[in-house]
């Protein structure tokens, strides 16, 4: 679980956090992301289907919104 | 950072304040509203609003979810927490909203198992790892964060996890935009639209404002360059006579938004005929509620809860701030009774929120000349 531990609330914030992705697992339909610090999460790629990895994408709330 | 270091660029911010400068009228005043929290955060966080001439006024908009949930619904959630076989998940700011009777986060301190989540994704991890306990999530947001809400039910229902349950405290943007631009109390000439409510919904919803109310809105990006262009743009608009749907914010916001989106959201949403928000009162089909193929994993089904209506505290004018009327430091209690670690109202627990946003940035009432 990540915690909120920017000076403000990432999620409560509509904040997207550009990521690159770094490994699809097809069959659950999540990919491993890396923001630009190098922080890795798992995330929700059914809205911008079909992405590849070293693709970047927006990612809120553990979803990615669209494709960069 | 790609896309990130080009749009901090003091040089270039300089060159657009100059613009914006060049593109106002003497002795004309303007007020433009910033609908989005996080725009809120920007401005006071980069002073962009010491970068502008002094009749050009932001006016904060209602678009940050956690100042908009009223205390009623906050004392459910705190209500359905309080079961001893419940797991109750939020996210992070909604631990410290004062509740009639106390926040989440003064209820877990009480004893209540109450978790702080990132995504609604977590929520349903805990809900599988633990299966002999309930595992609620408080929803919350607008069309950015419905989405995967939406998502996590899908696949709760598709991966059959009984254990896992909503409420749904999702809202909309387009009615409050409405009911402020019906409001006598407060006359703007645009509006800086919001960036990522807009990868979802596009700009289409927004055409209303134009049409409708003859006012320019600009989709805007949340880094400092982002937010000055807008305005620039607004001001443009306005100089040559025009009122459209403009979008800053292209390399991220398509002018479609998301349809997969859209589409998901129809599945396990659907319109409640009204939802109270603090400070505008009930608005007719602004929030969301789970649609009947979603009811077995309603929170607000399963569990009971109080559902009445609380007033907000007397001292309080987060209402006021909320509508744009007044200023956060205008408010009585703003950074005396009221302040991030002890709010009384909502604005100032979410930093998105204005007063919070004005207080942690020392932004505090100036008297400014009229250029």
């Amino acid at each position: 679980m990540t915690e909120c531990t920017s000076d403000h609330c990432i999620t409560c914030g509509d904040d997207g956090v550009p990521m690159s992705v770094l490994r699809i697992d097809e069959q659950r339909g999540l990919a491993l992301c890396a923001d630009d610090d190098g922080s890795k999460s798992t995330v929700e790629i059914a809205l911008v289907e079909p992405v590849a990895p070293d693709d970047r994408v927006l990612v809120h709330a553990g979803v990615a919104l669209v494709r960069l | 950072m790609k896309f990130v270091d080009e749009f901090r660029d003091a040089d270039l911010g300089r060159v657009v304040a100059t613009e914006i400068l060049g593109a106002v009228e003497p002795g004309r005043h303007y007020k433009i509203m910033e609908v989005c929290g996080g725009h809120t955060h920007s401005i006071y966080k980069y002073g962009i609003d010491d970068l502008l001439p002094a009749n050009v006024e932001l006016v904060h908009g209602p678009g940050c979810p956690v100042c908009v949930i009223p205390m009623g619904r906050l004392d459910d959630g705190i209500a359905i927490a309080r079961n001893p076989e419940v797991i109750f998940t939020c996210f992070g700011d909604m631990m410290r909203v004062p509740g009639s009777e106390g926040s989440l986060l003064e209820a877990k301190a009480e004893g209540a198992d109450i978790r702080m989540v990132y995504s609604p994704l977590d929520a349903l991890r805990i809900a599988k790892q633990n299966p002999d306990r309930e595992v609620v999530f408080f929803a919350i947001g607008f069309e950015t964060t419905a989405p995967s809400t939406a998502l996590t039910l899908k696949r709760a229902k598709a991966e059959g996890v009984p254990n896992f349950s909503c409420v749904c405290n999702h809202v909309t943007i387009v009615p409050p935009l409405r009911a402020l631009l019906d409001s006598p109390d407060l006359r703007l000439d645009g509006f800086v639209g919001p960036g990522h409510v807009s990868t979802v919904v596009g700009a289409r919803p927004f055409h209303f404002i134009p049409a409708d109310y003859g006012k320019p809105v600009v989709i805007a990006g949340f880094e400092p360059l982002d937010i000055l262009q807008a305005i620039r743009m607004i001001l443009g608009q306005l100089a040559a006579g025009r009122c459209e749907v403009e979008n800053q914010y292209t390399r991220v916001v398509p002018y479609e938004g998301n349809q997969r989106a859209l589409e998901v959201m129809a599945e396990v949403f659907e319109l409640r005929p009204h939802f109270e928000w603090r400070g505008l009162g009930f608005i007719s089909q602004s929030g969301l509620k789970l649609s009947e193929a979603y009811a077995d994993y309603d929170a607000e089904r399963r569990f009971s809860a109080p559902g009445v209506r609380v007033a907000d505290p007397k001292a309080c004018q987060c209402g006021e701030v909320l509508k744009g009327v007044i200023k956060p430091w205008e408010c009585k209690v703003f950074g005396t009774a009221c302040t991030p670690e002890r709010p009384i109202g909502t604005c100032m627990v979410s930093s998105e929120g204005a007063c919070a946003a004005y207080y942690n940035f020392g932004r505090f009432a100036r008297e400014r000349e009229v250029v």
